[in-house]
């Protein structure tokens, strides 16, 4: 560290501190908000940290004046957090940013327009982002890494303040956000459900009017959860959503989107262009969709198989099992066209040493019963219009669009 | 989390290194000392904290006082400051308050309360010693209610550092700075050296600690409540107290709600003010009259007293002590409980009136009961009021009865559990958990309080020892029922066949009569030595006996307050998890279920029956004392449990609520005015919602509450663990650390035990080295159980018995791994899965530990489980995601994974052949879920075959015949399989060569899954009554 002279020190402090009540002074929320952004490395508040370290008594200065002292329970652990940000202790930054962060909603609460809005969102993605640094600090040292859930309540706390009616609801959204990211970096993902109940249900606050980016961020994560949840359609819908609105520059986000995007749209039938995938560089579910295409068993199979620790990650390994149904049809489907090409009138019956034989070529071995089980699972999932006769082990299919579409519903379950 | 965001938050505008200081000096140094920086601190938050101090002081300072009389002066000045105010600011005061805490709902006015009502407090104090210890009274009471909100069922030494939680948690929303401010007089004014005195006081705060921190706030709203409730207006009271609270728990939590709350709260206060202005005038003699009867000591300090207690000056200062105690440990009152709180807040005062001359009475104070009873009911006529008791208070009481009784039972469980602990605590600490150790010492040092206990801190408890060894030497009487001496199935019996009383009989004569042959009973047992021996809790209980005879035999009954509260009825078992061992579930369970009333019965019942029920209160003390430390492990070591403990305490708590408010209803006649608000169902809805809330935010304190019980199945002993987890325990709320920095190792148990076989039972304890085994016989005990050609519930027992000789010893091996292995694998084997879940997680530690053991096998199981049974897809993903390479590979994992396939794809001849072909144990895991997979595919048969399929062939696809491919049908197994298409609604028809086929059709329509044969109503197959049976014969 260069050396920083006493007066100098003192100067920046008492600079930033007048920044800081001008700022609140005059409402202005924009330079608020870059006096609180520990994490932006901004030069003004590293060189700031740099003060602080030589001058010890900053709170003297905060107490000082009247002016400044109103808002020391903010500065002085800020100040605290900036100093241990800048020696590089994370844990203790975080625990200091907590508390200024406390004192600073408290305050917040007290004004009445909404115009800290902007601050209040940094300190809500400072508290997370300190956080997930803390807690790897932490793991590094061996400790339980706890900070993270520490920020998730915070957080909560801080939804609790914006949630009510009036100016500051829109950021209640953001924060909502931030508290996704949290929970599904924990993986105490329904705790999200509150949250989002909050959300959906309040009549007097149209979910359109919430800022753009942070209704793509909600659609996404929701959407995630309906994921888990295979349901399909309302999965669609919300990914549809965030990647209808996401900025087409963000092809990092739009990816990230199609990740779960596209997995969801097979399973209700709608396969993309491999011109999609790569672009936003998705080629492990290139095959996936190749084998559907196909009718290829054997290809989807190894797919899953080779980006299986890939899949089991982001959460898609199911989703994509699941396809292999959609394959059998597929397969299904082919054999019954060739046999129409051969002979129309004996079409509709397919006999399950057919089925068996093209399994084999595809180097599936699969014997009798279990093929038979598989043409009752089609049957019974509407995926084959038809029946079975067991005497004769023969598939007698519907006349009529024995191959039904799923066009845009999932599967039956 | 909460709290400690709370707690940081108060310090906030601190150095760290100043909050460290604060911490420290609150924690071990005289009280001087910790109100130095609040005095110097310029902030508000930092007020706070000593304001709670001092309340929270002030109620140990009566303890102290009590057991130190020189000192009592102090001590009554200090209470009396609050008094003073009450009675000389009279309304002003008293609207002020309010005014004061209007503002805080508001955070933008804080600051005005600060100001007016508190420096007047300060200032009257000084000015009206005479007043100063009636003011004790309402202290207590606060406490009393501040607890019943939010902490109600904590025992009284944890009290405080539970608490804090709550509060701190409260604190963000900007109630501090309110609080901060009016506290400086206080600060102030204890400099000026009332509390000279008592250097041991601010420790023996600390204890509590940080709860403090949180806990003052509402308590200083209480108190001034308080002031006003002793002059006789419960029914105000109790509204009150439970809307301000709502106010602030929500304002707390909920920034939402805080507007609605905050009207509500604000015309709580009006009202308030109203009830002040007409108090005021009732007022000041009944404060008198409190402080006469309360402060025998002080007697002479008031001298213009009322006539009314003309014994007051005869009393003796040890008398005294009883009073106060229990009013003190009121704080503990159970958090949870909405509607019963809020009139057990003024019932406990009641309560505790009775229960002190309850006191007085065994210990010749007679008169003094009649004072403090009268104090509290009303002023007027209280001569007669003492006769009328039975009829007046008690019948309004006896709703809120089991609340009063927590509140008491505390208090002794304290004493109780002081002289039970031999005043030596030896754990190793470092300096920080020292000076709390000191704290903790005191209380067992309470003993010695008896007769030098001032100079020690004094806990909440500290002069109650006094008052229970009282009663336990009035017990000792007849020695016959002396904790210890006597199996704990006995106390049982014993708890029973009194509740059982106070359910059918409203008298007491009547209940004095069983418990005249209560003692008949187990003086004859005693005398022909069946005791021990005998299975108490199978004991019938005998026929009710006969008023009359209790009246000859006990004299002792016809103590002023007679009517009996009406109890719930004990006899509702609780739901319980599979038990292995349902004897020992039995003395257990019932317990924990109705242990409010059991406990508190023996409380109640005391002041009926003067000494032969005396017994009963010690039996329940010290359960009492047991529980309570043992609630403190608990809640240290399964962090897990909380939530659905709570739950589960919340379910039983509700149902309380509900049929307590109902009796309260009854009450509204009396109470006209303010209490039909209290009760009105709007309000009653809403207090339970609160206290749901807490339970959730708080799991902790319920989980405490619910343990109490179990744990009450008693041992005697109070070790060094114990205290070492209580010490942790109040170190996490603290700061959450040193945790760590307690030295585990000199806390663990050698066991000496030789014996190969023991069997389980739950500690309540810490364990004694002499029962428990080491590691060498326990590896006998293991091929034992493993060789043995028993039955599954004995080898469960044992093994559970070694895993508990495990635990306490923290060996963590090989031999563990095996241990939980061998359970796990018999739990599969019979299909008790909670046990083996238990292995599982134990055993999923012990691998991460890189212990070796069979991790794929069991890697496995648990995927299996987490399949079959969890059924959920996050898990599963998580859950695959995470096994090894290597595991991939290993035959019993891929068979578990390719279940999973089967079991996602719906694919029954997969599962069926997996089924048959399964390694190790998993069959026994799949077995769990044949019954459904076979369900699926008959549906699934059903619906896509036509016209028939033959049962033959069902049968041989849902793995009912164990041939294959159809060569030789099994006929058993198409038996089997016919049988389980019937039960499921199929339609069979024979065709011509006789064969059975499945008609799909007709099926696909009429399948359904039956109910299980063996179902309950309750829910758990375990508990009914037939396999229960089966199990005692075991």
């Amino acid at each position: 560290m260069a050396y920083l002279s006493m007066g100098e020190a003192h100067r920046r402090i008492t600079d930033y501190l007048n920044r800081f009540s001008d700022a609140v002074f005059s409402q202005d929320g924009a330079s608020l908000k870059q006096l609180l952004s520990l994490s932006a490395n901004s030069p003004s508040l590293l060189s700031l940290a740099d003060a602080l370290n030589v001058f010890q008594d900053a709170n003297r200065l905060i107490k000082q004046s009247e002016k400044y002292a109103q808002y020391g329970e903010i500065i002085a652990p800020l100040f605290r957090s900036l100093q241990s940000y800048r020696l590089g202790n994370l844990v203790d930054t975080y625990s200091a940013f907590e508390k200024a962060a406390n004192a600073f909603i408290q305050e917040f609460r007290n004004w009445e327009s909404a115009w800290a809005l902007e601050a209040l969102f940094v300190v809500a993605y400072e508290i997370r982002v300190l956080a997930e640094r803390a807690d790897k600090e932490l793991a590094s040292n061996g400790k339980s890494p706890e900070k993270l859930k520490g920020a998730g309540s915070f957080l909560m706390k801080v939804f609790g303040v914006l949630a009510g009616k009036g100016p500051k609801r829109v950021g209640a959204l953001y924060v909502t956000c931030q508290l996704f990211k949290i929970y599904f970096k924990l993986g105490t993902v329904h705790l999200c459900r509150s949250v989002i109940r909050s959300i959906e249900t309040a009549r007097i606050f149209d979910f359109e009017e919430f800022p753009k980016r942070d209704k793509v961020t909600y659609m996404y994560y929701t959407g995630r959860l309906e994921v888990f949840n295979e349901n399909f359609p309302a999965a669609d819908h919300k990914l549809s959503y965030a990647l209808m609105h996401c900025n087409p520059n963000s092809e990092a986000n739009i990816r990230m989107i199609l990740k779960y995007l596209i997995p969801v749209k097979l399973s209700i039938g709608i396969l993309p262009k491999d011109q999609l995938l790569e672009k936003y560089n998705l080629v492990e579910y290139k095959n996936v969709v190749q084998a559907l295409k196909r009718g290829d068993l054997r290809l989807l199979r190894h797919a899953l198989q080779e980006h299986e620790d890939r899949f089991l990650r982001s959460g898609v390994f199911l989703v994509l099992e699941k396809l292999e149904l959609q394959v059998y049809q597929r397969l299904l489907k082919k054999i019954y066209i060739i046999q129409k090409q051969k002979d129309p009138s004996k079409a509709h019956q397919m006999k399950l040493e057919t089925i068996i034989k093209a399994l084999k070529w595809l180097e599936m071995d699969m014997d009798l019963d279990e093929v038979e089980c598989i043409v009752a699972i089609l049957i019974y999932k509407n995926l084959v219009k038809g029946y079975f006769a067991h005497k004769s082990k023969v598939v007698v299919l519907s006349k009529q669009d024995p191959f039904p579409k799923l066009n845009g519903r999932p599967v039956n379950s | 989390m909460m709290n400690n965001g709370a707690i940081a938050q108060t310090l906030s505008p601190m150095d760290p290194n100043s909050i460290e200081g604060q911490y420290a000096v609150d924690k071990g140094q005289p009280q001087s000392a910790s109100y130095v920086p609040s005095t110097t601190g310029s902030e508000a938050t930092s007020w706070i904290m000593h304001r709670v101090d001092n309340s929270s002081s002030e109620s140990t300072y009566h303890h102290d006082h009590q057991t130190e009389p020189p000192s009592r002066n102090v001590p009554h000045g200090l209470n009396g400051t609050s008094l003073a105010s009450s009675s000389t600011l009279g309304t002003a005061s008293a609207s002020q308050d309010y005014g004061g805490y209007a503002s805080y709902t508001n955070p933008t006015d804080p600051y005005g309360y600060a100001n007016t009502g508190y420096p007047g407090y300060y200032n009257g104090y000084q000015q009206q010693p005479n007043h100063s210890y009636s003011q004790q009274q309402p202290n207590h009471v606060y406490s009393q209610h501040q607890p019943n909100h939010a902490y109600s069922q904590q025992q009284p030494n944890h009290v405080y550092s539970q608490q804090q939680p709550n509060h701190a948690y409260s604190q963000p929303l900007g109630s501090y700075q309110n609080t901060g401010a009016p506290y400086q007089p206080l600060s102030s004014f204890q400099n000026t050296g009332s509390y000279a005195g008592i250097p041991s006081y601010p420790a023996t705060y600390y204890n509590p600690g940080d709860y403090q921190t949180a806990g003052a706030y509402p308590s200083s709203g209480y108190s001034n409540h308080t002031t006003t409730w002793s002059d006789g207006n419960y029914a105000n009271y109790t509204t009150h107290q439970y809307s301000s609270y709502t106010a602030d728990t929500t304002g707390a939590y909920n920034s939402g709600t805080t507007a609605a709350t905050s009207v509500h709260y604000q015309q709580q206060y009006k009202q308030w003010a109203d009830y002040y202005n007409q108090t005021e005038v009732t007022c000041a003699p009944g404060t008198e009259h409190l402080s006469v009867a309360s402060t025998s000591n002080q007697v002479n300090s008031v001298p213009g007293v009322t006539a009314g207690y003309p014994n007051s000056s005869s009393q003796h200062p040890s008398s005294f002590t009883p009073s106060w105690r229990p009013e003190s440990t009121s704080s503990d009152l159970p958090p949870l409980q909405g509607a019963p709180s809020t009139s057990g807040a003024y019932d406990s005062c009641w309560k505790q009136g009775v229960e002190s001359s309850q006191n007085y009475h065994a210990s010749p104070m007679q008169p003094h009961f009649q004072t403090s009873l009268d104090s509290k009911t009303s002023y007027d006529n209280f001569q007669e009021q003492q006769k009328t008791v039975e009829e007046g208070p008690d019948s309004q009481y006896a709703p809120s009865h089991q609340v009063p009784q927590n509140y008491q039972t505390p208090a002794q469980t304290v004493s109780t559990l002081d002289t039970q602990r031999v005043s030596k605590l030896q754990i190793p600490t470092n300096p920080r958990i020292a000076t709390n150790l000191a704290s903790s010492s005191s209380k067992t040092n309470k003993d010695g309080s008896t007769t030098g206990a001032a100079a020690k801190p004094a806990y909440i408890a500290v002069s109650m020892p006094k008052a229970n060894d009282k009663v336990f030497s009035n017990v000792a009487a007849d020695s016959i029922l002396k904790p210890g001496v006597f199996p704990s199935s006995l106390r049982f019996y014993v708890e029973r066949a009194l509740k059982r009383c106070q359910d059918h009989c409203k008298n007491d004569p009547q209940l004095a009569a069983c418990q005249a042959v209560l003692k008949e009973v187990i003086t004859k047992a005693t005398a022909d030595g069946t005791l021990h021996t005998r299975n108490w809790d199978t004991e019938p209980l005998f026929p009710l006996p006969n008023p009359d005879f209790a009246n000859k035999e006990n004299s002792q009954s016809s103590t002023p307050v007679a009517s009996l509260p009406k109890y719930r009825s004990p006899s509702k078992r609780s739901k319980s998890r599979w038990e292995p061992l349902p004897e020992e579930k039995l003395v257990e369970t019932p317990v924990s279920v109705s242990n409010n009333s059991v406990k508190f019965g023996g409380w109640d019942r005391k002041p009926l029956i003067g000494n032969s029920e005396s017994k009963v209160d010690a039996l329940s003390d010290l359960k009492f004392s047991l529980s309570e430390q043992k609630t403190l492990s608990k809640s240290a070591q399964r962090p897990l449990k909380k939530q659905r403990i709570a739950d589960a305490f919340n379910s039983a708590e509700n149902g309380d609520a509900s049929s307590d408010s109902d009796k309260e209803q009854s009450l509204t006649a009396y109470y006209s005015g303010a209490i039909a608000l209290a009760n009105s169902p709007e309000e009653k809805k809403k207090r339970e919602n609160r206290s749901k809330r807490f339970e959730k935010v708080q799991g902790h304190r319920s989980e405490i509450n619910y343990f109490k019980p179990k744990n009450a199945a008693a041992g005697n002993l109070y070790t060094k663990r114990a205290s070492a987890l209580m010490l942790s325990k109040n170190f996490d709320d603290d700061g959450s650390r040193a945790v760590e920095d307690i030295d585990w190792d000199a806390l663990t148990v050698k066991g000496t035990c030789q014996e190969i076989e023991k069997r389980y039972l739950r500690l309540t304890s810490a364990p004694d080295p002499s029962t428990v085994r080491p590691e060498e016989v326990l590896e006998k005990a293991l091929l034992m159980v493993q060789n043995s050609q028993k039955n599954y519930l004995y080898k469960c027992d044992q093994l559970k018995s070694i895993r508990q000789d495990l635990t306490v010893q923290r060996i963590q091996n090989q031999l563990t791994v095996k241990v939980y292995e061998t359970h796990a694998r018999l739990a599969m084997e019979v299909g008790d899965l909670s046990e083996y879940n238990q292995c599982q997680s134990q055993l999923k530690i012990l691998y991460d530990e890189g212990i070796e053991g069979c991790y794929m096998e069991f890697a496995a199981y648990n995927l299996l489980c987490v399949i079959l049974h969890s059924n959920n897809n996050r898990d599963l993903v998580s859950s695959m995601s995470r096994l090894p390479k290597e595991a991939k590979k290993d035959k019993a994992v891929k068979h578990a994974l390719a279940v999973r396939a089967a079991v996602t794809s719906g694919n029954y001849v997969m599962f069926f052949r997996l089924y048959k072909t399964a390694p190790n144990m998993n069959t026994c895991l799949m077995d769990l879920y044949v019954e459904k997979m076979r369900y699926k595919a008959v549906s699934c048969i059903s619906r896509s075959y036509r016209p028939t399929v033959p049962v033959s062939y069902i049968a041989q696809v849902v793995g009912f015949s164990s041939t294959s491919e159809g060569s030789d049908q099994d006929p058993v197994g198409v038996e089997e399989c016919v049988e389980w298409l019937k039960a499921h609604g199929a339609c069979l028809t024979a065709d011509s060569n006789g064969e059975m086929q499945l008609d799909t059709k007709a099926s696909s329509s009429s399948l359904y899954i039956p109910e299980p044969e063996d179902a309950v109503s309750h829910g758990d197959a375990s508990l009914a009554v037939n396999d229960f049976l089966t199990r005692t014969s075991l």
